[in-house]
């Protein structure tokens, strides 16, 4: 097995609040091969959009440690970062957010290049065209300004800015939620295409489970800041350990009326990160909890080689919850 | 019976431009369609393709610079194009009513979640207000709020997104109308909290027998929530039907390829999709607007294509539709 881009331990991460701090990220510990897609899946603050930040160190993690590309970037400087991000990017969500909207889109796909590659004004010109070209962007575009473009342009530029300097690994946060149904499958053929060619690693953040499913190699589930569960795409959807997973793939809805609804029911809501109960964060809502369940921290169990999830109750082979009825 | 009957609907913006010509935006090029009564009709499309400007334009809140230069609406046989403020706000919250995307900003922060469904009633109706408190908590009761008598005190950002989305359904439902409007409602809702909100709306409007007209551009809820489907494009509908039916044999290439770019459909016959731009409302082409990201366009589509039908109560817009591809 060939070392991993992206090595994350036990990382934590709390934003200070009026009264307390709220509980982000809790103890999350994952690995990401080279030419690998790792899905990170949640709800609203569920934490995934803040590890994120983290492992690009766009935030300083409360604790645990991040190694990327063999090195330890946990408490990195931004001085040693900055020749770091080369390999190391990110694109966002909101494409209209993210770029200058003063700079033509020629400039704002130089500007990586002028960071970190050593050429000149000539070639990083020709380097831009060819970026472009790369995302399949019309040369025209290159004269014009981000708002003179759709979302979907907009997000081949991100794309396109994030790959000029040949990355290793790029996070992406939810990066196709804000665009239309045809739209999002062009953009996801395009990071397809990518990472064949060039074998980034990618780290792709979504709420949307079937885009996760499509993309990711492996797939991890996050419960307000914690894996819940993790194993292949394939097996995760095929056969969901964790109640909470189990809850979260039945409260899809299918793109297809011919594939019938299974739903479990979920009693009451999520806890307030700002408060999370002892034990399982999940146990307060879950149909088969035990006394046992808000008593400690779950560990991590396989349920399969390759397969684990945080529930007590895979010890015995009790995990799966009933099977619901179909909706009409 | 028909509740609601859109007829060739055209809405357009005018506007000046920097170089002071006045520039049309023809936003909705001829949609019809019908909700009836007891039916749950979902209405899909892509950002800018006319589907809240539709229900807008149905609740009489288009205001200039749109205008409606052709089409019709009528509501429950009566012609609402033209009917004063005063007759349209007998209608509107009381017999046609809306559920609109984004709860936390379309509820009165500065009041209680009990007298907003007070007032809510007391404007469209005579209850007494002890009618009106004994009717709002039922209908918190009935959106499955746990503990309504309590959450009519609560104030609006006391609650989540899924519990202020319950909220605005009540309100759309306490004046008990015939027909109910939902623009995206549980756009922004996780999952979970999605398929409860989605069950609750259609459980009541199951229940009380009206007629919904649900808009989104999720074709899961449209799949699981919806009877018929009718598929906007560039401010026209180009298919519509019995919601299996558009779904196993879609007719119009838009609706093909909105179907074939579901992660579902890519992961089992891979990349076959491409997305493009929808057409510039300000100078539309001529014939089908869907003629440029077509892959079947041909001369025949110079010209506008009108609806045909391709089975019981399914039609599309295409002049090859129904042939095979």
């Amino acid at each position: 097995m060939t070392a991993p881009v992206l090595s994350v331990r036990n990382l934590v991460h709390r934003f200070p609040a009026t009264n307390g701090a709220v509980h982000a990220v809790n103890d999350v510990s994952f690995d990401i091969a080279p030419g690998e897609t790792l899905g990170l899946v949640g709800e609203s603050g569920s934490g995934k959009s803040t590890i994120g930040l983290l492992v690009t160190r766009l935030l300083s993690p409360t604790g645990g440690s991040i190694a990327f590309d063999g090195e330890d970037i946990t408490r990195a400087s931004a001085a040693t970062l900055r020749p770091l991000r080369a390999r190391l990017q990110i694109v966002f969500q909101d494409p209209w957010g993210a770029l200058n909207p003063r700079m033509t889109i020629g400039r704002l796909l130089e500007e990586p290049l002028l960071l970190h590659a050593r050429q000149n004004a000539a070639e990083r010109t020709a380097e831009a065209r060819r970026l472009a070209d790369r995302v399949r962007l019309p040369e025209a575009a290159l004269a014009r300004y981000p708002h003179e473009l759709s979302g979907g342009q907009l997000q081949r530029v991100s794309i396109a800015r994030a790959i000029a300097n040949r990355p290793k690994l790029v996070v992406l946060d939810e990066p196709t939620s804000s665009l239309d149904l045809s739209v999002r499958a062009g953009i996801l053929q395009l990071l397809d295409e990518l990472q064949r060619e060039t074998g980034i690693a990618m780290l792709f953040i979504s709420h949307d489970l079937e885009t996760v499913r499509l993309v990711s190699h492996r797939v991890i589930v996050l419960y307000l800041g914690r894996i819940a569960e993790q194993a292949a795409a394939a097996q995760l959807f095929a056969s969901p350990a964790h109640p909470y997973t189990q809850t979260l793939l039945s409260a899809h809805l299918p793109p297809d009326p011919a594939v019938p609804l299974a739903r479990h029911e979920v009693v009451g809501e999520i806890p307030s990160p700002l408060r999370l109960p002892p034990g399982c964060f999940f146990a307060g809502r879950c149909p088969i909890a035990l006394p046992a369940c808000t008593q400690a921290t779950p560990a991590m169990l396989a349920v399969e080689p390759g397969h684990h999830a945080a529930c007590l109750r895979i010890a015995d082979g009790s995990n799966l919850l009933a099977q619901p009825e179909g909706t009409p | 019976m028909t509740l609601l009957e859109v007829d060739d609907l055209h809405v357009e913006f005018a506007a000046r431009g920097l170089d002071n010509r006045v520039r049309v935006a023809s936003a909705l090029n001829g949609v019809s369609f019908k909700v009836e009564a007891g039916e749950v009709l979902g209405l899909v499309g892509e950002t800018g393709a006319g589907k809240s400007l539709t229900a807008l334009a149905a609740m009489g809140l288009l205001r200039p610079p749109a205008r409606i230069p052709r089409g019709a609406i009528r509501f429950e046989g009566r012609p609402l194009i033209g009917l004063p403020d005063s007759a349209m706000a007998r209608i509107r919250g009381r017999r046609m009513t809306m559920i609109v995307q984004s709860p936390l900003t379309s509820l009165d922060p500065l009041k209680r979640i009990g007298d907003q469904l007070i007032r809510m009633q007391r404007v469209h109706g005579s209850a007494s207000r002890a009618e009106a408190r004994a009717k709002a908590e039922a209908m918190l009761a009935a959106v499955r709020i746990p503990d309504p008598k309590r959450r009519m005190q609560a104030w609006p950002h006391e609650l989540s997104g899924g519990m202020a989305q319950r909220v605005l359904i009540a309100m759309a439902l306490v004046n008990d109308p015939a027909l109910v409007i939902a623009d995206e409602p549980t756009t922004g809702l996780d999952v979970t909290v999605q398929a409860q909100v989605l069950d609750t709306l259609r459980d009541l409007v199951r229940e009380r027998g009206l007629g919904a007209l649900v808009i989104t551009h999720d074709l899961g809820v449209v799949a699981h929530y919806c009877q018929r489907v009718a598929v906007m494009f560039a401010g026209r509908i180009v298919e519509d039907g019995p919601v299996r039916e558009v779904f196993a044999r879609p007719a119009h290439p838009y609706t093909q390829a909105l179907i074939a770019s579901t992660p579902g459909r890519i992961a089992q016959l891979g990349w076959t999709v491409t997305g493009g731009t929808p057409p510039d409302l300000y100078n539309l082409p001529e014939g089908c607007l869907y003629r440029d990201r077509c892959l079947r366009a041909a001369p025949a589509c110079l010209v506008a294509p009108p609806r045909r039908e391709i089975g019981p109560a399914h039609g599309a817009a295409c002049h090859f539709a129904g042939e095979a591809a």
